[in-house]
Formats: structure tokens, sequence, C-alpha cells
């Protein structure tokens, strides 16, 4: 099912492109011929019930369903900037690199704030330490965190609070300069201040990034994204402004779900 | 998914229901005491227009426990889509609603001032405008609560004939008052309960312009008045 969507902003270029894209996982079907079109600096949400696939299709992005045995695409073409995610050139670390995630529960390493950050630049071959200070200070600073941490950058990251583990793990995420930022229920294990923190964040983030975000919390895609899409068993039933889904959706089955009427 | 299927939190199905009836009661309640007021004026009976007066604040506390209720579900539930659109359509609804029933009151009002002179002939000249008033009313509630925009669409458009035989009728008793003598109170008097019979009219073009967007989305409030701009002459006000 190819889900309509008006977009005003078409005539900026294409960051993630879609084409009819089935995936399974062994003979079960997850995603069924979807095609959307994600441009760059916009913030698209992906909402429907658990196991409608919009994390898988989220993990498709950056390949990480290759991890999984049994996963794949099995039909359609998925393009970050243009280029073809599966082709062969295509090294999945280089692309995780360029589309980054964030996933659910923070995830720091067991290592110093510092090294949290510096741990993607370093191995992606940055070794000198002015060079990796000065690329730490701004990726936290883009977290919305320097402030918090400067004082402690050698303290262990666990000792940071929930929110800030996962604006660290943000951070972490930024400081390899990727170009679109995937995030998978970034705020579902935070309290509300550490969620309007990271919601604020975001919105931030959008003048580098082109942002993914997988959310369960519809009021906060209302808050946050440009666009929504709707998936149900696997289908992309809608996509289109996030203000015309939650006012007044083109399908039944869209407002049936974004009201609550949903059994 | 079936469409329409019942809401997870059955109390919030319940809030919902509960909040449309209420308009559609109020709406009612307006309705009856408009119709209340006019038999008052044309029956000269004044233990009518004193009740039409008095049941005045049941109409006020039904707006505001329709706003209560509102406001109530956009804290709980935080509607969106079709139930964010029955709130707010609710909420606006109600405004118009009450002011209709203010209306009642004027006429009431002044046809109890009408009882203490001689009864005139011309009060028939109100008959036929009330009924124009009171279809667009009972079509405005109509479209609310059937969720019929087709309606509710309709209904500037009807209003124009409400503004027309409203300036005839004006008119006609402007000419009598001119003419002075004893009746010329009265004349005054019909001439502003037609006045407040032209006003529940365009209220009930309000209620049908919350109606279709209520069931489709749209807000045709400007198109709505620029067609009286384009369509009508300068002596009638806009609605309000």
């Amino acid at each position: 099912m190819n889900a309509s969507s008006s977009n005003d902003s078409n005539s900026r270029p294409s960051a993630i492109s879609v084409e009819n894209v089935d995936f399974c996982y062994g003979k079960s079907r997850a995603l069924k011929g979807i095609s959307l079109e994600v441009t760059r600096n916009e913030i698209v949400a992906f909402i429907g019930p658990s196991g409608c696939g919009k994390s898988t299709l989220l993990r498709c992005f950056n390949r990480m369903n290759d991890l999984v045995p049994g996963a794949r695409v099995t039909q359609g073409t998925i393009h970050i900037e243009g280029v073809e995610i599966h082709s062969p050139e295509v090294d999945p670390v280089e692309l995780r690199r360029r589309v980054g995630m964030v996933f659910q529960k923070s995830n720091p390493f067991p290592r110093s704030i510092y090294e949290n950050v510096a741990y993607g630049p370093r191995l992606a071959g940055t070794s000198e330490k002015g060079a990796l200070d000065s690329i730490v200070e701004k990726a936290l600073r883009g977290a919305a965190l320097w402030d918090e941490v400067k004082d402690r950058l050698g303290e262990s990251a666990f000792g940071l609070s929930g929110g800030q583990q996962q604006r660290l793990c943000i951070a972490r995420t930024i400081a390899v300069k990727p170009e679109i930022v995937l995030m998978d229920e970034p705020c579902s294990a935070l309290d509300p201040v550490a969620t309007a923190k990271v919601e604020e964040l975001i919105l931030e983030l959008k003048r580098e990034f082109t942002i993914v975000i997988v959310t369960h919390n519809m009021q906060q895609a209302t808050r946050i994204s440009d666009r929504t899409a709707f998936f149900y068993l696997g289908e992309l039933v809608e996509f289109d402004e996030t203000g015309r889904i939650f006012s007044n959706p083109r399908r039944q089955e869209t407002e049936d779900y974004v009201t609550g009427r949903f059994g | 998914m079936p469409p329409n299927h019942p809401h997870i939190i059955r109390d919030f199905d319940e809030s919902i229901r509960k909040l449309s009836e209420s308009v559609i009661s109020m709406g009612n309640q307006s309705r009856l005491n408009l119709q209340r007021a006019v038999e008052a004026l044309i029956q000269r009976d004044i233990d009518r227009c004193k009740a039409v007066i008095a049941d005045d604040s049941e109409i006020d506390e039904a707006e505001r426990s329709v706003d209560a209720m509102g406001m109530d579900i956009l804290l709980r539930f935080h509607p969106v889509a079709r139930d964010l659109r029955l709130v707010i359509s609710s909420m606006k609804a109600v405004a118009s609603l009450e002011r209709i029933s203010d209306h009642a009151v004027n006429i009431a009002k002044r046809a109890k001032k009408m009882l203490s002179r001689e009864e005139i002939r011309e009060v028939r000249l109100i008959e036929p405008i009330y009924l124009m008033a009171d279809e667009l009313l009972r079509d405005a509630l109509a479209s609310f609560a059937d969720r019929d925009s087709t309606t509710g669409r309709n209904l500037a458009v009807r209003d124009k004939e409400l503004d027309r035989a409203h300036k005839r009728v004006v008119a006609t008793l402007s000419q009598l008052l001119e003419e002075g003598g004893a009746n010329s109170e009265s004349y005054l008097h019909l001439i502003l309960i037609v006045r407040s019979l032209e006003r529940v009219g365009d209220l009930a073009v309000n209620v049908g312009e919350d109606a279709v967007f209520l069931d489709a989305a749209e807000d045709i409030r400007y198109a709505q008045r620029r067609y009286a701009r384009e369509s009508d002459d300068p002596d009638t006000d806009p609605a309000p």
C-alpha cells in the first residue's frame, strides 16, 4: 500500500528514499511494499502499534537488521543521500557512521563521559588530543549537555542521570558527524523533564541533521515532528504533515489509531 | 481495523458522548426559549414572558457546564482529530446558543412591555420571521448532531432570505413609526424583536460553521463572511 503524502518540502533534497520495500524475518513478512521519502533536515515520526514494522523500517536505514539471522530486505530499494545501501560498494560500518542511531534505553560505554564521546571519532582516525577535545566539546554542546558535565569529563558515564545518559548517547552519535540520526523511542525510559530536554534537543538537531524517530508517544510526535508516518501490520497506511495526521487524517485506520479507538 | 471502534478508555467515549449530547440538549433548550418568547408575544401571555426570562439562567449554566466538560476532556485525554474538533466546536457552539437564549430573553422583556399597551395587529409580522429563524436553528442543531457538513454549509445562503425578510418588515414598521401615534413605542419594540430574530439566524449560521468544522475539518467562517459581503448590501451587518 502506498500512502499519499502532501509534502511542502518537495523542493528539498531527499535524505532517505524507500521504494516498494518488503522485509522478512525468515518467512514472516514484516514490511509490505513500503515507499516513502524523507527530505533533508526534517523530523519524521513513525507511529503505530507494537509489531507494525516501524522499528524494523528504521533499522533498515543503517542496515542494523543485517545482524539479525534470517532477516532481510526481499524486495525494493533504500537510498540514503542517493546511494542504494545494499549495493556491494557500501560498507555497513561506514553507513552506520553516516546514519547514527539512538536507542530506547541509554547505553553508555563503561568509560568516562569524555571517552564515550571520543570513542567514535578516535575509531574513525582522529587521535590528536586537541582535535578530540574540540570534537567532544562540540558534540556535548550539540547535545545540550556540556554545561552540566564540563567539570567532570573524566568521571564515569554511569554517574549521570538517565536523561543525561541519553543526551550523552546523542552526543556520541553526533560526534561522528552523521547525516541522519535515527531514534528508536529515545524518551520512553525518561521522566517528563528529561523528556522535554531531549525533545528540545531533537528540535535543535534538526538544523544539522535529518531525524527519523520511532515513538509510542503521540503527543511527542505532534510536538516535534514535521511529518508523521502511521504503520499498521507492516504497511504504511498514511504519511503526511503531522498537523494533518493529528487533526484530520485521510484514512479511517489512522483516525482510529490516533484517537485511541484501536482494538 | 473496523471503523469507529470504541475507545480503549471507556470513560473517554462516555465523556465525548456526554459532551455532544449536552450541546444538543442546550440547543433544544435555547430553541424552546425562543419559541416560548415568540408565543408569549403573540398570545400576550405575561407568565410565559416571565418564565422565559427566568429560564435563561439554566442556559447560562449549561454553557458553563459544556465548557467545563470540554476543558476536562482536553486536560485528561489530550484528544486529537475528530475528538479534538468535537471539543473545540462544542465550546464554540454553546457560546452561540447562549446568545440565542439571550435574544429570547430580549424578546420576552419587550413582549412584557408591550402587554401594558394596546394590542397591535402588526405583531403578526413577526411570525414568518420567527419561523425562518427557527428553521435555521433547527437545521444548525441537526447538522451538529448528525455531523452533516452539507446542511451546515447551506445555512449561510438560507440566512440571506431571513435577512431580506427582516429588512422588509423593518421597513414596514419604520414607516408606521414615522407616522407617529399611540402605538409608536410598540412598533419600536417590534423592530428590535425582528432584529433579535435576524441575529438568531446569524448565530444559527455560526453553529452550522461549527458543524462543518466538526464534520469536515474545514474552517468556512471567512468564506461565509466574504459571501455575505459580496452578495448583500451594506445595510446588513455581517455575522457576529
